[in-house]
């Protein structure tokens, strides 16, 4: 111990003694640490810690799919009825249903979004409320149901984390609930979060017929399904169990659970499967980063390493055992590391708020991102690991001196071994970097060819927000007020196109449903949208066949449709769709007539290919609630906010406009997650290339000052300055060509890794790979040019005189 | 003490192998005072390394005390030369960035001698020497003899059976160089074995006997007029 406090003090005396390198190894290495802990901490929040629910990994998802493409997400109300009776694998199951709905106590009308919930769902999370309590089976039943829990979130924004609030009443479109209960902060099992409500028959109430008891429907899945696994039960128990099941209920109705399957999936992997391999990318680049900054540091100390040959014979003269020695040294390494690891932290504070403010909301719903003790413990952990490995090379070759050289008066040690192991690191660093910024290369790219995606709609000048009336509401009633709506838009001045849609695209969300050709038995599935026929125009959609939709086509008149391209081509291919029926979509009785068809909508992202939609007219069918696309004259679209407020308030000041914003900004959210990885990975590969670009200008620098008097010898042989830059950029740039060539081998290799987060670029894309590897041969010959120039600048006398 | 039989020491060289020393058969007895002298290149210095046991790539037979060197690995080596040798250099080599205290107290703490232990050693050895007002100074605060003091004081600070000296004073000017020689003598007075190599007849002259060493072999040694009949025949 006492060696060890003596190896720390000396050890923290050389680092004081050349401050200037300990400087820029500490600043080096802590960009890598910072760089690790700031992705760290949310891979550790993400991925690595359990939901903070007790038993949280008995917790799991369960959902319909279709067996056959694998597609679905919800469940139906009959159908999980019949898996809460008939499973012996979950101690209990519980449904939830994310809506939106008018909130209307206050100065002003609030969009909330809430949950309607099965009695047991509180119970099956096993959270205790803040305040008051959860929801119960008795507050399931009809006359007790109008009773809210708040989450911690909402209670603080809205009621300033009143500490009275419980017994107090809100009024939620339009009917009062009185509050129960708060739940703690942590508690978010969905993105609905804001409120939770009971369902009236134990199953959330179907969206659109929410005064009508849901439990026959088997053919509607629309809410989500959470089950705890027994004790001792396993995932593949219980998908096997589920399964069995699925195949019952499918034999049991074929009509509406022909081809459809139960999955089963931990709840953690249910909602982090979108990013978690996006996360894995980022944490390998980072650490790739850290390594490239071990390599420079690495290098650094064995510079150092061989100014301190004499040191270190003098003390194996002295009788230093190599282990000591090498303890020292690392020692040394160690404690540089740490100090490098104490300003990574400091960094990562720094950084770790600003990566959440990027992040999509799969990372930022995780509230507690942080430092938190095992990130730090993590931080320690890689700063200690860091100082062995690039301490490790330089302790092994200093404790290796050869004494009779070095203990003699004026003799240099050879650096020769020293130099091939700086150049096979810098070799290391320029492959490394040319790995990463390929990687960045292919994401950037991917992201330009994403953004050059044509939506199927003209985005710019368009403002969107999503409006309902409760739903307690007569569809009619509905129906008017959005036409109203629309019609006071209209006259907003600086407005040019107004249009209503059920669904928006690239806004989350979507409602499909299975339809059929009179005459044929074959089964087909489409999107469904309601709309008003302006939405189009509104949109730019393009009109390509037949007619648009029109204030004529009301209830009481021929039921039809426009459909889009995909659905024309693929259930009409090589014929005239136009005049054309289709039937038993979804909750219409009548046949369906098409007559017109519109350009494709890139509606679930903009990778994602459009599926076939319907449009329906507002008035002969209905939606609860309602997007509105308005499009300006102005290329601000949101300079219209107040008069478009007051344009919705005029017909109904309860009504509040949720989610108002640009149909740009919408684009901009669609993207996000993809854009996260693009800047990211951008980021850390423009460090790994200054990194490595600092690497090769100190190991040139360096070997220009070894060589110092072969040059001046090889000048007063005549060499003129182009020749001795010649010599320093072709002996630098020879490591450089050998980095890229095993870098471009490697990224080949491993950039297939990442071939699910690319688009519309191929994992070893030409262009990329040549223009990377361009552009780091072209820093790396400006980093080899600056100790070539200066060694052209060798007075020959003095290199000759200097040795 | 010292028994070297046939120590050979050779270097690989682009034109084939160079011999530093050539059969080299040396006899040292406990408490001598040896000089080795000869001019540069002789091998005067690598002799003191294998010596020393700072160099492992010779051929022959070394046997130090009862110990058979030849026959031992480094890490053996390694613990005989920290139990048994003190070596004093020509140009100090103090460790810039220690103090005198911490410079006398390195060797020790590579003998894994207690803390305790290792305080009142130096203490003694400061005190010995006379540099007690020193010990907090850095090697870059001493004159060179002063260095050249506490570098001896060093060498002997762990009570080594042996002392090589590399030229101790050949960057002192005379006056310096008379007063370690005397310190030199008053060790070996005390019990110490003494091998000095040095370019100063004046130095020799403290010594009991005196060896030359020309181009690797021994030239001349007292106590052993055969040493090296082939070198005479050379010369």
């Amino acid at each position: 111990m006492e060696t060890v406090l003596q190896d720390l003090r000396y050890g923290w005396r050389m680092l004081w003694k050349s401050p200037g390198s300990t400087v820029v190894a500490v600043i080096t290495l802590a960009l890598g640490i910072a760089s690790t802990t700031a992705i760290f901490s949310v891979v550790d929040e993400v991925l690595l810690h359990s939901l903070p629910y007790p038993g949280s990994n008995q917790i799991v998802s369960v959902s319909q799919t279709f067996r056959s493409t694998g597609a679905g997400a919800s469940a139906s109300p009959a159908n999980y009825l019949d898996w809460v009776a008939q499973n012996h694998v979950f101690s209990s199951m519980a449904a939830s249903r994310g809506m939106q709905g008018n909130l209307t106590d206050g100065e002003r009308p609030e969009r909330v979004r809430f949950a309607m919930t099965s009695s047991n769902f509180f119970p099956l999370f096993g959270v205790d409320a803040l305040l008051g309590r959860g929801l119960l089976p008795r507050d399931a039943k009809a006359g007790s149901e109008h009773v809210a829990v708040l989450s911690y979130g909402f209670w603080k924004r809205r009621f300033a984390s009143d500490g009275k609030i419980l017994g107090r009443n809100l009024t939620l479109n339009g009917e009062p609930y009185t509050v129960v209960g708060v739940m703690p902060a942590n508690f978010a099992p969905d993105d609905y979060e804001e409120l939770w409500l009971p369902s009236p028959w134990d199953v959330p109430p179907y969206p659109l017929a929410p005064q009508k008891d849901p439990r026959p429907l088997r053919d509607s899945s629309y809410f989500d399904v959470w089950a705890r696994l027994k004790p001792g039960m396993t995932l593949e128990q219980a998908r096997a169990e589920m399964d069995a099941i699925a195949r019952r209920l499918e034999k049991q109705y074929p009509d509406a659970d022909a081809d459809v399957g139960i999955s089963v999936v931990r709840m953690q992997d249910s909602l982090v499967k979108d990013i978690r391999p996006a996360l894995f990318i980022l944490l390998a680049a980072v650490v790739l980063v850290l390594l490239i900054g071990c390599g420079n540091v690495a290098n650094l100390l064995l510079a150092r390493a061989t100014d301190r040959t004499k040191e270190v014979s003098i003390r194996t003269a002295l009788g230093a055992s190599r282990t000591r020695l090498v303890r020292q040294l690392l020692t040394e390494s160690v404690l540089l590391a740490l100090f490098a690891g104490v300003v990574g932290i400091l960094l990562a504070r720094w950084a770790v708020p600003a990566l959440l403010a990027l992040s999509p909301p799969d990372i930022s719903n995780f509230s507690r991102v942080g430092l938190n003790p095992e990130v730090l413990g993590f931080s320690v952990l890689v700063s200690v690991v860091s100082g062995i490995l690039f301490g490790l090379a330089p302790a092994f070759h200093a404790s290796r001196p050869n004494l009779n050289d070095a203990l003699k008066e004026g003799e240099r040690g050879s650096t020769h071994a020293r130099g091939g192991t700086r150049s096979a690191l810098v070799v290391a660093e320029v492959g490394l970097s040319l790995l990463l910024l390929i990687g960045a290369g292919l994401m950037v790219k991917s992201f330009v060819r994403l953004m050059n995606v044509d939506p199927g709609f003209d985005p710019d000048h368009l403002l969107v927000f999503s409006i309902g009336l409760p739903p307690s509401s007569a569809p009619e009633q509905q129906d008017a007020f959005y036409q109203q709506v629309e019609n006071r838009l209209q006259a907003v001045p600086g407005v040019q196109s107004v249009g209503a849609v059920s669904r928006l695209p690239l806004s989350g969300g979507n409602s499909d449903r299975t339809f059929k050709i009179p005459g044929s038995d074959k089964e087909y599935n489409a999107d469904i949208r309601i709309s008003t026929p302006g939405y189009f125009q509104a949109m730019g959609i393009p009109l390509l066949k037949g007619r648009n939709l029109t204030q004529q086509d009301r209830t009481g008149s021929t039921q039809v449709a426009v459909v889009n391209e995909a659905l024309a081509r693929s259930v009409f291919p090589g014929e005239d769709p136009i005049g054309k029926y289709i039937s038993d979509f979804g909750p219409l009785n009548d046949k369906v007539q098409i007559v017109g068809v519109v350009g494709n909508v890139r509606h679930a992202g903009l990778e994602i290919m459009p599926r076939p939609e319907v449009y329906l007219a507002l008035g002969q069918a209905h939606w609860p609630s309602i997007f509105m696309a308005v499009h300006c004259k102005t290329s601000d679209p949101l300079a219209l906010t107040a008069a478009v407020q007051n344009a919705v308030w005029s017909v109904n000041q309860d009504v509040p406009l949720a989610n108002l914003r640009t149909m740009q900004d919408v684009i901009a959210n669609s993207v996000l997650r993809r854009k996260f990885t693009m800047l990211l990975l951008t980021i850390f590969a423009g460090l790994a290339m200054l990194l490595a670009a600092v690497g090769l200008y100190g190991l040139m620098s360096y070997m220009v000052s070894k060589r110092t008097h072969e040059i001046g010898i090889r000048m007063a042989l005549g060499a003129q300055k182009a020749d001795v830059l010649r010599l320093v950029v072709w002996q630098g740039m020879s490591l450089v060509a050998l980095g890229l060539l095993m870098g471009v081998v490697v990224s080949a290799i491993a950039s297939r890794l990442m071939s699910g987060l690319l688009f519309g670029v191929s994992a070893t894309d030409p262009v990329v790979f040549g223009g990377i590897a361009t552009l780091l041969a072209g820093v790396a010959l400006a980093a080899n040019y600056v100790p070539a120039r200066r060694a052209t600048k060798i007075d020959p006398m003095v290199a000759l005189r200097y040795e | 003490m010292i028994q070297l039989r046939n120590i050979e020491r050779t270097y690989k060289t682009g034109a084939g192998v160079t011999y530093v020393l050539r059969r080299i058969n040396l006899d040292i007895r406990e408490g001598e005072f040896v000089t080795v002298m000869g001019p540069s290149g002789s091998g005067k210095s690598t002799l003191m390394s294998i010596i020393g046991m700072l160099d492992d790539s010779w051929a022959g037979e070394y046997y130090l005390l009862e110990h058979a060197i030849h026959k031992l690995d480094r890490k053996k080596r390694s613990e005989l030369n920290r139990k048994y040798i003190g070596f004093v250099f020509q140009s100090y080599h103090l460790l810039d960035n220690l103090t005198v205290y911490e410079n006398l107290d390195v060797p020790l703490s590579y003998r894994n001698i207690p803390g305790r232990q290792r305080a009142s050693m130096v203490a003694e050895i400061l005190d010995r020497f006379q540099i007690v007002g020193k010990k907090d100074l850095y090697p870059n605060q001493l004159s060179g003899g002063q260095q050249q003091l506490v570098g001896v004081a060093r060498a002997v600070v762990g009570n080594p059976k042996l002392i090589l000296a590399d030229e101790p004073t050949g960057n002192l000017h005379s006056s310096q160089a008379k007063e370690i020689m005397e310190l030199f003598k008053k060790l070996n007075d005390q019990g110490a074995t003494i091998i000095q190599v040095t370019h100063s007849e004046a130095n020799a002259a403290y010594s009991d006997r005196t060896i030359q060493l020309f181009d690797g072999w021994i030239a001349k040694d007292p106590a052993n007029p055969e040493a090296s009949p082939v070198a005479a025949q050379s010369r």
